[in-house]
């Protein structure tokens, strides 16, 4: 029999019991709105995590430190070291750092600006290192040469939420130093002038400057009397390499173990490939619905094979073939793999994107102030579309449908004829 | 006369729960091209079996079955259905119309088995039915048409691959008097006009009496094959 004529009866047959053809092509059509649903919020939520990772990190910025994140096992890093790091292969720039936690900023009148942490850098290398971040909203980053300026970060700048520091204002900054014979301390005052206060970098993360403020690398020297840094921030050539150049540049070093560098890439694929579990896990939850349909074919089926149990034996008594009887029924399944799994796609992606646009309602975007961290950021997911996703769970939907119509039709097609036409 | 069909000492038992009922136990005869012949007997004589058995669509305990000098046994259950889908046309007691379908598709349905292009088999189907006399009622469905109707558009749809045999099983017996008669008329003009083989299985010695020859058959064995007087001059 020409398939398409196959096709034409089965729809007939179908369209026969609209009820029954409904019912049973609701489960599927349940099943594949649940997958779907699950795969597009699921794919939403990757994108809108790795999103707000690569705003957090400089994803070609790897991050060097003396010690662990917890404690220092070494001195902070000696000149040479910073060279050698600059001469690994696949290091296109390096920027040292030397900060100055225990530093507190004043302004002339005696106000305390905001700044957390104070980091001593080369403005060209910094500039060039993160330059989507490091963009001054007032004023201008001044040259290496200019020394006793200060860049504020964007949150750094306010001194309280209204009142923030002019450029080409005059702060003081005071740091102490332990000398350590005789042990005393030495407190150090230094006005500087403020250059530039940076844009608001938004995102939390690594480098989130809003709270750091930064003073010239020869001003940090002079003041401290040596050049030792506590951060090394490296910018790869090719991101894909990160692992390796971290590997290179840990090799650097006399103990390796010595050292802890961060490469951002290789964490946010550690979160991605947890999310990819979760997201799996989640959507094979869902594929259990689809089996329960699955079952539901089967029996609507095994009941209609029996109902037509006499037509099955007209067919074979004309010269239909058992096989073509079987693909008869399985032309049925197929058809409502075929329409629950469209339908599916569509209700699936419909839900989704109706419940991210309820939901993106109830969540108000929050009055931004001057000192609002970044963590209280709303976040609002949207789901995707995944082609991928989608012909997945089609492909599923309709293997589910013929898997389970097998046995019926099978059951239709070893019919014996006689037999048939004689059930009443 | 060419033998079409020969049935060699066939034997065909059935299992009606734990009993054993032998249905047919020994039978042998004859069927010449272009012969219309009736099994006749009384009921539980064995006479549908036969039938069934002649059609393919069954296969016997013993026995061989020629169609065309071909052994049906031996054939796979795919041969078999393409053997009843292009040399056996069957027409039912109880007309065994697909109930959703047309008369005309109906009649259609075995050429698109074969898989014949739409429009042809339209044609040829149309052209069939004015055959039977049924062209005004093509697109009744069987619900639709009487009983003598039916049995007509089951006529047609039996002959529409143009077969060598035709099998009728007690093609009256839920028809009246008169239609059935009606009936038998035309598959003995269609045998006439057609040379087709009718082999028509009846319990009505009248109906009997039509065909060239007649198999009686009792208890499952042949008591006796006649020559009808009437059947040979119509």
């Amino acid at each position: 029999m020409r398939t398409k004529k196959i096709f034409t009866i089965a729809w007939e047959n179908l369209t026969q019991r609209k009820l029954r053809t409904s019912l049973t092509t609701l489960g599927v059509v349940i099943g594949i709105t649940a997958i779907i649903g699950i795969a597009s919020l699921g794919e939403g939520f990757r994108f809108e995590i790795k999103e707000r990772m690569q705003q957090g990190f400089e994803l070609d910025v790897l991050i060097v430190i003396p010690g662990s994140f917890t404690a220092a096992l070494r001195p902070p890093f000696k000149p040479e070291e910073v060279e050698s790091v600059r001469n690994v292969s696949g290091v296109k720039l390096v920027a040292p750092l030397i900060t100055l936690p225990q530093a507190k900023i004043n302004t002339t009148d005696g106000k305390k600006v905001n700044a957390l942490t104070v980091g001593a850098v080369n403005f060209s290398e910094i500039t060039q290192m993160i330059s989507e971040r490091f963009i001054p909203m007032d004023g201008e980053i001044p040259d290496d040469n200019e020394n006793d300026t200060i860049v504020l970060g964007y949150k750094a700048s306010f001194l309280n939420e209204t009142t923030q520091v002019n450029v080409n204002e005059n702060v003081t900054m005071q740091i102490e130093i332990k000398i350590p014979t005789p042990p005393y301390t030495l407190t150090i005052n230094k006005t500087l002038r403020v250059a530039a206060i940076l844009e608001k970098s938004g995102t939390p993360g690594i480098t989130n400057f809003d709270y750091w403020a930064f003073i010239p690398l020869n001003t940090a020297i002079e003041l401290l009397g040596e050049e030792a840094y506590n951060i090394i921030l490296v910018k790869v050539s090719d991101v894909e390499q990160s692992e390796q150049v971290a590997k290179d540049i840990e090799n650097v070093f006399d103990n390796p173990y010595s050292i802890s560098i961060l490469v951002p890439i290789a964490f946010m694929n550690q979160v991605d490939r947890i999310l990819n579990i979760v997201q799996i896990f989640l959507i094979a939850i869902a594929s259990i619905s689809l089996l329960v349909a699955g079952v539901g074919i089967m029996n609507i089926m095994t009941v209609s094979v029996m109902e037509r149990t006499r037509e099955i034996g007209i067919l074979k008594a004309i010269g239909a073939k058992s096989r073509t009887v079987l693909v008869m029924f399985l032309a049925e399944a197929l058809l409502i793999g075929i329409i629950g799994g469209l339908i599916g796609i569509l209700t699936g992606y419909g839900i989704s994107f109706g419940l991210a646009y309820v939901l993106s309602s109830f969540i108000q975007p929050q009055q931004e102030t001057g000192l609002q961290s970044p963590e209280t950021q709303s976040i609002a997911i949207s789901p995707i579309f995944s082609p991928q996703w989608t012909i997945i769970a089609f492909i599923f939907a309709v293997a589910i449908c013929i898997i389970f119509g097998l046995y019926p039709a099978r059951k239709a097609a070893k019919l014996n004829p006689v037999e048939a036409l004689r059930y009443e | 006369m060419k033998m079409l069909l020969e049935v060699r000492d066939v034997k065909k038992t059935y299992r009606m729960g734990k009993v054993l009922v032998p249905a047919l136990r020994g039978v042998s005869f004859d069927v010449k091209e272009g012969e219309f012949l009736t099994i006749f007997g009384p009921s539980g004589s064995g006479k549908s079996t036969l039938l069934h058995l002649m059609g393919c669509l069954d296969r016997p305990d013993e026995g061989e079955i020629l169609i065309d000098g071909e052994n049906v046994l031996k054939l796979s259950d795919d041969k078999l259905a393409e053997l009843r889908l292009t040399k056996i046309g069957f027409v039912f007691q109880f007309f065994n119309l697909l109930p959703r379908l047309t008369a005309l598709q109906n009649v259609e349905l075995p050429l698109t088995i074969a898989g014949m292009h739409e429009k042809e088999a339209r044609e040829k189907a149309e052209k069939t039915l004015k055959l039977v006399g049924l062209e005004a009622r093509m697109n009744h469905r069987p619900f639709e048409l009487s009983g003598g109707e039916q049995q007509r558009v089951a006529i047609a749809r039996a002959l529409i691959n143009d077969p060598k045999i035709v099998l009728a099983d007690e093609p009256t017996g839920n028809l009246d008097t008169k239609t059935g008669w009606e009936i038998v008329q035309l598959m003995k003009r269609l045998n006439e006009e057609k040379g087709q083989t009718f082999i028509v299985v009846t319990h009505d010695p009248h109906i009997a009496e039509t065909a060239h020859r007649i198999v009686h058959l009792k208890d499952g064995v042949v008591e006796g094959i006649k020559e009808a007087p009437r059947g040979s001059t119509k």
